[in-house]
């Protein structure tokens, strides 16, 4: 049978996939469906340093072939999630990516601060896309000197690898991912939801604000990928509307290393399990003994 | 719980744009209680997420749904011919508490479609309720043609039968009458909920069932959030958390 195993960051992962980060809760959710362990690895919801609220509602609508959810990085905070959920993920033994952000640099690098080494964590995932209040609400993933001044900051306060998430919304993400790696980011995640608006026509007015996602991502996330993949020799975690195997196989060819399901479970809830067997025969079939027959080099 | 295949059997109106689907399942769903609901998939390509529905009744390998035309899914959905193979995810959230003390008077306070959520509960509760319904015409008393109850007050808002008016200034009029401590289920439109928390005293327990989009209805993608009066964690999900809360516990 194929070898899904696949070495990530200086972990080898049971198989490349994982969910992304804000698609499956904390975790513990999913366990009535199916066993999380599945997994590669499991990728927390967006944390910080105190807890967030989130956006009032409406906080999702639904698009022809996707949907857009704004729910405003509503989580527990770093410091509930190790004391809850942490022992959780130790009892299942399975590898974890802290994704999180801040609304300031001091806010990443107190939060990154926060994470002690664990054998367990895998990588720290810095959310790029979260608004910098000191700039005016820009986001930090906008420009490649605030991406590079960021991740450098994180670099300096953690021994865990650092994961630097990209938004699509740039005018060449190309140079912010250089920016990222030039930093010392080990890793990218491409790419984050795409900002978009939904109309209410009944009432004529903007029905909500937020971050695209769904199968309609899938052409842009590749692009992204491939043309990063090309100039940067770290990790890239592939994530965007990937909703079955054969996705997956084309973000491997694009060149990711790992791929993340988000929306896909939201549809179907067994869509990552289905994903990781189909994965699992289609290497059956062509004969391949190893994921990397088929991640591009 | 369990991602069931399911077939429609029948799907059949009601009145108006208001149904009952019936489909059987591919196995039993299982333990559930009244209040808990199934997400659907829509078995239309142009529908993109699946839709939340109470359970309205299960017989044997038959699950029920009532449900009214609102907007493109249900629109599809009341458009899913006999034979139509779908997918039905449940149970889902938490549902009403059955376990009333005795020297409780159970009542149900219902508007419109709202009946579809409390209908398996009036058949579940140990003590038969004293039954509310409002609803917008005598026409729409059809909803309620299988509900059995000794004690049944019914208003329409245009007054072609029962007390002219809303359900909850009907309520109002009554629950002062009553001798000993009720506690109230109630599921309608916000409006009423808002009018029930305006008219009636705290001291009234009361459980209602709420609405909200949904993007997964696992607790997983926090989309379907209502705001509640806790401090501390004030968005609470209404897949999970709910969807049933106590109306003094959310923020309306």
């Amino acid at each position: 049978m194929a070898d899904l195993t696949v070495s990530l960051l200086g972990k080898v992962l049971k198989n490349p996939v994982m969910n992304a980060s804000g698609t499956m809760g904390y975790g513990v959710e999913i366990e009535p469906l199916w066993n999380i362990v599945k997994m590669g690895a499991y990728v927390t919801k967006g944390l910080s340093l105190k807890p967030h609220h989130g956006n009032p509602p409406p906080r999702v609508s639904e698009e022809k072939c996707g949907m857009i959810n704004s729910i405003g990085l509503h989580n527990i905070g770093i410091e509930a999630f190790f004391n809850i959920y942490m022992p959780f993920f130790k009892k299942k033994n399975l590898p974890v990516i802290i994704n999180f952000f801040g609304f300031s640099e001091d806010e990443y690098v107190e939060c990154a601060k926060y994470i002690k080494p664990h054998s367990l964590i895998l990588a720290l995932e810095a959310n790029l896309s979260c608004p910098n209040i000191k700039a005016g609400g820009i986001s930090f993933g906008k420009e490649p000197e605030s991406v590079y001044r960021l991740i450098k900051k994180i670099k300096s306060v953690t021994e865990i690898p650092v994961i630097a998430k990209l938004t699509p919304e740039v005018t060449d993400i190309v140079s912010i991912a250089i920016a990222a790696y030039e930093a010392g980011a080990d890793g990218l995640t491409l790419i984050n939801t795409l900002p978009a608006i939904h109309m209410d026509t009944e009432n004529r007015n903007v029905y909500i604000r937020g971050g695209l996602s769904g199968p309609l991502l899938k052409p842009i996330a590749l692009k992204a990928i491939r043309d990063c993949s090309e100039k940067i020799p770290i990790p890239i975690i592939g994530v965007g509307g990937i909703t079955d195997w054969e996705d997956c196989v084309a973000f491997f060819l694009a060149g990711a290393k790992a791929v993340q399901v988000g929306t896909a479970t939201f549809v179907d809830p067994y869509a990552i399990p289905k994903i990781i067997e189909g994965l699992r025969n289609y290497m059956d079939r062509k004969g391949y003994s190893s994921i990397n027959n088929i991640i591009r080099k | 719980m369990n991602d069931l295949e399911v077939e429609v059997i029948k799907n059949e109106k009601i009145i108006k744009d208001f149904f009952i689907i019936e489909f059987s399942l591919s196995k039993p769903i299982g333990a559930f209680e009244p209040g808990q609901f199934v997400m659907i998939k829509i078995p239309d390509k142009s529908v993109f997420l699946r839709r939340p529905f109470t359970i309205y009744d299960v017989n044997g390998n038959s699950l029920f749904i009532m449900y009214k035309i609102k907007g493109a899914g249900t629109r599809l959905l009341s458009k899913a011919f006999k034979g139509v193979k779908t997918q039905i995810l449940g149970p889902l959230g938490k549902g009403f508490n059955l376990n009333i003390p005795d020297s409780c008077k159970p009542v149900v306070i219902a508007g419109g479609i709202g009946i579809a959520g409390v209908h398996l509960l009036i058949k579940k509760l140990k003590n038969i309720p004293d039954i509310f319904y409002g609803c917008a015409d005598e026409m729409e008393l059809r909803l309620i043609d299988d509900i059995k109850s000794k004690t049944f007050y019914t208003a329409t808002m245009d007054g072609s039968y029962g007390f002219k008016g809303d359900v909850i200034t009907l309520f109002e009029k009554h629950f002062k009458n009553y001798k000993k401590p009720i506690h109230v289920f109630a599921c309608g439109p916000l409006a009423m909920y808002k009018s029930f928390k305006e008219k009636i005293p705290p001291s009234i327990h009361c459980e209602v069932l709420l609405e909200e989009r949904m993007a997964c209805g696992l607790g997983l993608c926090f989309s379907c959030v209502t705001k509640t009066a806790d401090e501390k964690e004030p968005y609470k999900r209404v897949c999970k958390e709910g969807p049933v809360f106590d109306i003094w516990q959310i923020l309306l």
